[in-house]
């Protein structure tokens, strides 16, 4: 692998951000990881934002731990905003005047940038009450406007406490001894380029704290042998044909992406998180302790 | 003959884009004239047809694509002589600030708007704003007399009930008693409750923000009255009976939960559900005959996959969630037109939604 980058490991930082496109697996890596924090011995918060299946109770629960070590929390904007009016007024009554007032309301819901930095902002002050912080990030606008809030409020709030935790909250998200992006896709070439800009807009935002990538779902082993030279079909028939292009493709889009980017991990292809096991959850999560040793 | 009307909507990552592409081939190798609406920003319908890039007006894609269709592959059939496929990728911002200019009463109201520096920061941020831009779009097209079918590609969403319930969060914004409040009433008593509260607001976001926002809320209140009956137009439009949804999935763990959680919230607000795509299936995939007994790693993962789907159908129907087809998962990315158009192939299932 590559030689090392100048920063501290991934697991030594307390607040982590898995993002990427829709359908990479960020839930089931994020959760994954904070499994992996608890079972070290960390006090850990998986963060989910208003996925509405967990607000349901419906998804089955991905983590493998329970609290006091290991915590679930699906954020949802009204309830956070209720609680950093609470917080940034300091007075009961007054901030029970505000989440009365409808106009308050509406900002917290619609009023965009502010919707973010309120997420943002509940995210990091729970960094005071755990030790580790994983945060499944949305794949819509790659969760980037969450990002983008602070930076955007910082110029538009001349003073005021929104902006001093704007500001505040960018120097943490740029601090590679606190804050780790993670940025998540599949050895596609669709997905991997998108990962890819991905990754280059964070380290653009967080110029000291460059984003990693992790590329997810990579088939294991030897490609089966090609029966007959690559026809270029678009629909095959057989499981040993389709894994025969498609094991070939994902190792070209590999190696290409080792020329261009050297540093970045891969996780195997697991079976789907529905039916896993408590082994494979296990197997899961010692192959991300491994993947994430080696972005070191 | 009326206009048809399909939206397809679905998270991401599961083939949205290139499906609705798809369906509007197919549909103008039929012979309908079709007008696809994109939301692509990164590009990849535009790669796919082979354009650079795709405008906020529509392209005539028309040429490229009868160049490309196989006729003379198996279950294909000649592309009819009068079908024409169209594109367009709204760009948000350009499309947002014509809204804006059409709606204000005067050029002067709509400089006033588009200067505001709320307005320029989160103009491309307004919750709901891709998806309410993507369906003022779709009003205005469904007026366009070059059009059959148009295909609405919505954007990708975390939860795939998120496109519709956008439009009414942004319209909350609107809401006529939020611009009341920040348009400081005539009643001194009214006004001196209103000043206090935005006193308060002001220790938290510091004076220039609530200035500009109370600039911006004055401004907005020329235009709010006809975004609302806009936005109302849009709905009845939702609910004509032209308009169908699709649901576009991959099989997922969650498949049939989101499937049904997309029907019901179809049905509770009276819009069409014509049925459900499943792509990137795995269900057609045989296992390769081998003498030994135990399958390798990724072999056995798909075959999980395989399994996994069995459960899936099996679900959505015992809860009658319409199949309309499923496309097998590709062996190699989509790269061109003949590609897609391929993939149009497989879609015969769904020729009597298209028109």
């Amino acid at each position: 692998m590559s030689s090392p980058a100048p920063s501290p490991s991934l697991f030594q930082r307390r607040l982590i951000f898995v993002g990427g496109k829709g359908g990479v697996g960020k839930s089931a890596v994020s959760a994954a990881l904070a499994s992996e924090f608890a079972r070290r011995g960390f006090k850990t918060l998986w963060v989910t934002i208003e996925d509405h299946a967990f607000a349901l109770g419906e998804t089955r629960t991905r983590i493998s731990g329970a609290p006091p070590l290991l915590t679930h929390l699906n954020i949802e904007a009204s309830r956070a905003f209720e609680e950093y009016i609470g917080i940034k007024l300091g007075v009961a009554g007054l901030a029970k005047i505000f989440v009365g007032n409808k106009l308050v309301r509406y900002m917290a819901e619609a009023a965009p940038g502010l919707h973010d930095l309120v997420l943002l902002g509940k995210i990091w002050y729970e960094r005071n009450n755990f030790e580790r912080i994983v945060v499944d990030l949305p794949s819509t606008g790659y969760g980037l406007s969450m990002f983008q809030s602070p930076t955007n409020f910082a110029r538009l709030f001349q003073g005021g406490p929104i902006q001093r935790d704007a500001l505040a909250m960018l120097a943490t998200l740029n601090d590679a001894a606190q804050t780790g992006h993670l940025v998540i896709a599949l050895p596609e070439e669709m997905p991997l380029q998108e990962g890819l800009e991905l990754k280059a807009t964070l380290s653009s935002l967080f110029p000291n704290n460059p984003a990693a990538l992790i590329v997810n779902r990579v088939f294991q082993g030897a490609p089966p042998a090609l029966d007959r030279p690559n026809s270029g079909a678009l629909f095959v028939s057989t499981i040993d044909q389709y894994l025969a292009h498609r094991m070939r493709a994902e190792a070209e889009h590999l190696s290409e992406l080792r020329l261009k980017d050297p540093e970045f991990a891969t996780l195997p292809y697991f079976d789907p998180p529905a039916d896993m096991s408590a082994s494979e959850s296990q197997r899961m999560q010692n192959s991300l302790s491994q993947a994430l040793g080696e972005l070191l | 003959m009326s206009k048809r009307i399909l939206i397809s909507c679905g998270t991401g990552g599961v083939g949205k884009t290139t499906l609705s592409a798809a369906l509007a081939i197919r549909a103008a190798s039929l012979g309908q004239r079709v007008v696809v609406i994109t939301i692509d920003p990164a590009k990849r319908l535009a790669t796919s047809l082979g354009v650079e890039t795709l405008g906020n007006t529509p392209t005539d894609l028309t040429e490229r694509v009868r160049a490309a269709w196989p006729d003379q592959a198996p279950g294909s059939h000649p592309f009819h002589p009068d079908g024409q496929l169209w594109a367009i990728m709204p760009d948000i911002r350009e499309t947002f600030e014509e809204f804006v200019r059409e709606l204000a009463p005067d050029p002067a109201t709509a400089q006033r708007v588009m200067s505001n520096s709320i307005f320029q920061i989160f103009s491309r941020e307004f919750s709901g704003a891709n998806e309410y831009m993507a369906l003022e779009r779709l009003y205005s097209l469904n007026k366009d007399e070059r059009f059959d079918l148009i295909v609405l590609d919505t954007p990708p969403a975390r939860n795939t009930v998120d496109f519709l319930e956008a439009p009414e969060l942004l319209a909350r914004f609107f809401e006529e008693r939020l611009i009341k409040w920040l348009v400081l009433p005539a009643n001194q008593i009214i006004a001196a409750g209103m000043k206090k509260a935005l006193g308060v607001l002001e220790r938290l976001t510091g004076r220039g923000f609530m200035t500009s926002l109370v600039e911006f809320a004055q401004a907005l209140t020329q235009v709010q009255a006809r975004f609302v009956t806009n936005l109302s137009r849009i709905s009845d439009l939702l609910r004509a009976p032209n308009v169908g949804f699709v649901l576009v999935a991959s099989p997922a763990p969650d498949l049939a939960r989101e499937a049904q959680r997309f029907a019901q919230l179809l049905r509770t607000r009276h819009f069409r559900l014509h049925g459900l795509l499943i792509n990137r299936s795995f269900k057609h995939f045989t296992p390769t005959p081998s003498a030994s007994a135990a399958p390798h790693a990724a072999e056995s993962v798909i075959l999980a996959l395989q399994k996994r789907e069995v459960g899936a159908v099996h679900e959505l129907e015992r809860n009658a969630v319409p199949i309309l087809t499923t496309i097998p998962e590709l062996s190699r990315d989509i790269h061109s037109v003949e590609d897609l158009c391929h993939v149009a192939l497989r879609l015969a299932d769904c020729d009597d939604r298209l028109g």
